[in-house]
């Protein structure tokens, strides 16, 4: 994990520049998809969020890396979180990309069905949670992202 | 893990008499298998209702939810529901995003379900 910082102390909150980067990049181990909310809601304090919106973004970033499908062992998550004041961006890119973006080789039809079903309903938490999110192919892998604003979403 | 162990599925709770599952910690894509394995569990004896016991629980994405959801349809399939118990209010709230908070019974402990089912 890596971060750019020199600090200030700002109404309890240590804030760090005005932008920040952090990244970290975990195998495909659903035990460790809990690092990322680790992080998600470390740069949510930074961003000035409050418990309710930090709550939100860290299930956000959960929901990122439910948009790709069963993980496997051959896969990583990379996640680079970018904070600009107020607004925290998340970029998840799974390594390698997958060519059907739907992962599951290796899974039981029930599993794809359980991860479809996961798959809607995180559609409707992300449109819920976060101002703007979305998914796209850059450099010829699959990427998930979302941004979050203080203030905005339902919190 | 993130603080996720959760007890044995109870086949039967004396109290409520239908069969009761207690769980606890962060319900994530990491616990979701053995959260389908242990309400499978439940269902093994034919139970049409259940409970799952969500007050020690802080944490819900929409991989456990989806299990839960299956369970549900299960449940509506034999002419059931499935009661949970749940004060969380991360929990609730994606419970009310989804649009689920009417479709399964909540309960915000067990006395309150004890009640309800009295009620009956």
């Amino acid at each position: 994990m890596s971060a750019m910082a020199h600090g200030d102390l700002i109404e309890g909150v240590v804030r760090t520049s005005e932008r920040e980067v952090i990244e970290i990049s975990i195998p495909g181990s659903v035990d460790l998809v809990v690092l990322a909310r680790f992080t998600a809601a470390t740069i949510g304090a930074r961003a000035g969020f409050d418990l309710d919106e930090i709550d939100d973004l860290r299930l956000a970033v959960d929901e990122l890396s439910v948009s790709f499908g069963p993980l496997d062992a051959e896969t990583r998550l990379r996640y680079t979180f970018l904070r600009e004041g107020d607004t925290v961006d998340v970029r998840c890119t799974r390594e390698p990309s997958d060519q059907e973006g739907d992962g599951g080789a290796g899974h039981s039809e029930r599993d794809l069905i359980d991860w479809q079903q996961a798959r809607e309903l995180s559609a409707q938490l992300l449109d819920e949670l976060v101002t703007t999110h979305g998914r796209e192919i850059a450099n010829g892998r699959s990427v998930a992202w979302l941004t979050k604003e203080r203030g905005t979403g339902a919190g | 893990m993130e603080g996720s162990m959760t007890s044995p599925p109870q086949p039967a709770d004396g109290a409520l008499d239908l069969p009761t599952l207690e769980v606890e910690g962060e319900l994530d894509l990491a616990v979701a298998p053995w959260l389908r394995d242990q309400l499978d569990a439940l269902y093994v004896g034919g139970a049409d209702s259940i409970v799952v016991d969500l007050s020690a629980a802080t944490f819900l994405d929409s991989t456990a939810l989806g299990v839960l959801v299956s369970a549900l349809n299960r449940s509506r399939e034999r002419g059931g529901v499935v009661h949970l118990v749940v004060q969380e209010p991360q929990i609730l709230r994606v419970l009310a995003i989804t649009g689920l908070e009417d479709e399964f019974a909540l309960h915000k402990d067990r006395v309150e379900l004890q009640r309800r089912k009295d009620e009956l």
